[in-house]
């Protein structure tokens, strides 16, 4: 039982981080169509941003800060200057995108170079809950990615902005007749995604090493995570990113570690086939709760 | 006084032109009806007016400030307000949070939620299906939410597509007697496009027949009633007849 808890808040913390990142991808791809490819890579900056403020003797957490402005900054200038351009070619704006995430990628290596990054646990500690020894950052991980969510999930479903939002998913040309600006819209979701990729990067690497191309793996788990949601869902994105998690967990717990990312990935192949629009529905009808 | 001002507009989805030289006025407190059949660019004349649908060329004027180019939302905003073909009600918000998207553009909370109270006096559906979704409305109602939802932002010209489209004839009665409405109660001018030329005849003051892009004839309604055009449309062969 006490394998299984520590287990069960390991795959939590990677779920989160999932989670995270997929929260970006849906929105984005929910509202504006777009596929990000170089989402992973805003994680990665993220992280690298971490590690770099951190060894230069910042506190962690004002590092996390610092990394979700970073990262939100360049998905403003990314959208701004990038895929703004591409909104009604959808197909070049992801050719584009993995353009966006090989540059990213070498500047990293420019800028620091390829070798993993690591920073110490910030926190250090052990946290004794009901008997049962659970690393505390992987705790906090958990605990900062449920508040996002929830404040996410809650700002969509409630907020003037957030019905806003969900109509601009569902029928962009309608929302614009009620003189809804859908265009910044679109800015804003990007860089709120991309705010929440600087946290998912600067959590990463609280509690694994980082390299510059720790993107890539991450972008096909975060689609995977919005996809088996049902994309422009973020309901379905937290869904998505808890059965991943666990799936991640009990493999590794139970079955072979070695396959953990084929049994997720399984897992996504299997839900597309039966629900095309993902569980909580999505896609074609795009909507946010 | 001519609040709206169309003047030899053109427009094209693509290559394909669709208005070659369009032009229409409507003035405050004016119902006008665009009548044409299946095809005959109704919906593409209102697109470009509210903004959805950029114009190749021509002028589009309101209250007295060159628009044309505008995008959607800033004509939502300057009152210029669409209600489009088909309804297109949210169908996953409730009808209360579609009501209040309505007045998005609007800042003054308080006469907003009276404006709500007001729309749902008026449509007695929208407060007894106040927190219904909307996709689970019937036509009518959407209908009608799709109405009240326009008139939420307080528009100086609603732009009304085939609010019949679809509606058995008791509930065209009551659409009728809504546009009137609109400019005796909400003192908004009305530009409605119909291919139902009986609901049109009913309200309007002034008339467009529109044929392929092109207005073959113009003026008061009464004159419009004998024109060839109008009798296909009455006789019901419009859908369909290109
Ligand atoms: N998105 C589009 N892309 C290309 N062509 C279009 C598009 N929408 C409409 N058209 C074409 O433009 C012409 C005018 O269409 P429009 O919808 O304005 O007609 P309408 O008078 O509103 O017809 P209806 O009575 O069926 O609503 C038609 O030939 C139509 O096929
Ligand atoms: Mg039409």
């Amino acid at each position: 039982m006490e394998i299984f808890i520590q287990q069960l808040v390991n795959s939590l913390s990677v779920a989160s981080v999932t989670i995270l990142i997929g929260i970006g991808i849906t929105l984005i791809f929910g509202l504006a169509g777009i596929v990000n490819f170089a989402h992973g890579e805003f994680l990665m900056v993220g992280g690298m941003i971490t590690w770099f403020l951190v060894t230069s003797g910042l506190n962690f957490f004002l590092a996390l800060v610092g990394a979700m402005i970073f990262v939100g900054v360049l998905g403003f200038i990314a959208e701004r200057g990038l895929f703004r351009f591409t909104l009604e070619q959808p197909m070049n704006g992801f050719i584009m995108s993995i353009g966006v995430s090989v540059i990213l990628q070498h500047v990293v290596i420019r800028v620091f170079n390829e070798v993993q990054k690591t920073i110490p646990d910030p926190i250090g500690k052990v946290w004794v809950v009901g008997g049962i020894d659970i690393i505390a950052m992987r705790a906090i991980v958990v605990l900062l990615t449920a508040v996002v969510v929830a404040t996410t999930y809650f700002g969509i479903s409630r907020s003037r902005y957030g019905i806003a939002l969900r109509a601009s998913i569902a029928d962009q040309d309608t929302a614009a007749l009620m003189g809804i600006p859908v265009r910044r819209y679109v800015t804003g979701v990007f860089v709120y995604g991309s705010v929440l990729a600087g946290l998912g990067g600067a959590l990463m690497i609280a509690l694994f090493p980082i390299t510059p191309f720790t993107g890539s793996v991450v972008i096909i788990r975060g689609f995977a995570v919005s996809l088996i949601g049902g994309l422009g869902n973020v309901g379905g994105a937290v869904a998505g990113g808890l059965i991943l998690g666990l799936v991640d967990g009990l493999s590794a717990g139970y079955g072979s570690p070695e396959w953990t990312d084929a049994y997720s990935l399984v897992v996504m192949i299997v839900i597309l086939i039966v629900r095309p629009q993902g569980l909580l529905g999505g896609t074609l009808g795009p909507r946010a709760t | 006084m001519t609040l709206l001002q169309v003047d030899h507009l053109r427009t094209a989805y693509g290559v394909v032109v669709v208005h070659r030289d369009v032009s229409l006025t409507v003035d405050q407190d004016e119902i006008v009806t665009i009548l044409g059949p299946n095809g005959a660019g109704k919906s593409t004349l209102l697109r470009a007016i509210s903004g959805l649908l950029r114009p190749k060329n021509g002028i589009i004027r309101f209250d007295g400030k060159d628009v044309t180019g505008l995008p959607a939302d800033r004509m939502a905003g300057i009152g210029v307000v669409m209600v489009p073909e088909g309804r297109r009600i949210f169908p996953d918000l409730t009808v209360l949070e579609n009501l209040r998207l309505g007045a998005y553009c609007r800042k003054e909370g308080d006469a907003i939620e009276a404006d709500i109270r007001l729309m749902e006096s008026y449509f007695d559906v929208l407060s007894t299906k106040r927190n219904a979704k909307g996709g689970e409305l019937s036509g009518g109602q959407q209908q009608m939410l799709a109405i009240a939802r326009g008139l939420m932002a307080r528009p100086r010209v609603l732009l009304l597509d085939e609010p019949s489209l679809g509606l058995s004839p008791m509930l065209i009665k009551q659409v009728r007697s809504v546009i009137n409405d609109v400019r005796t109660k909400f003192s908004a001018a009305v530009l409605l496009v119909e291919q139902n030329a009986g609901l049109a005849l009913a309200v309007a003051d002034r008339g467009y027949l529109l044929q392929y892009g092109q207005i073959v004839a113009s003026g008061p309604i009464a004159a419009l009633r004998d024109h060839r055009l109008m009798h296909e449309l009455y006789l019901g062969q419009g859908r369909g007849a290109r």
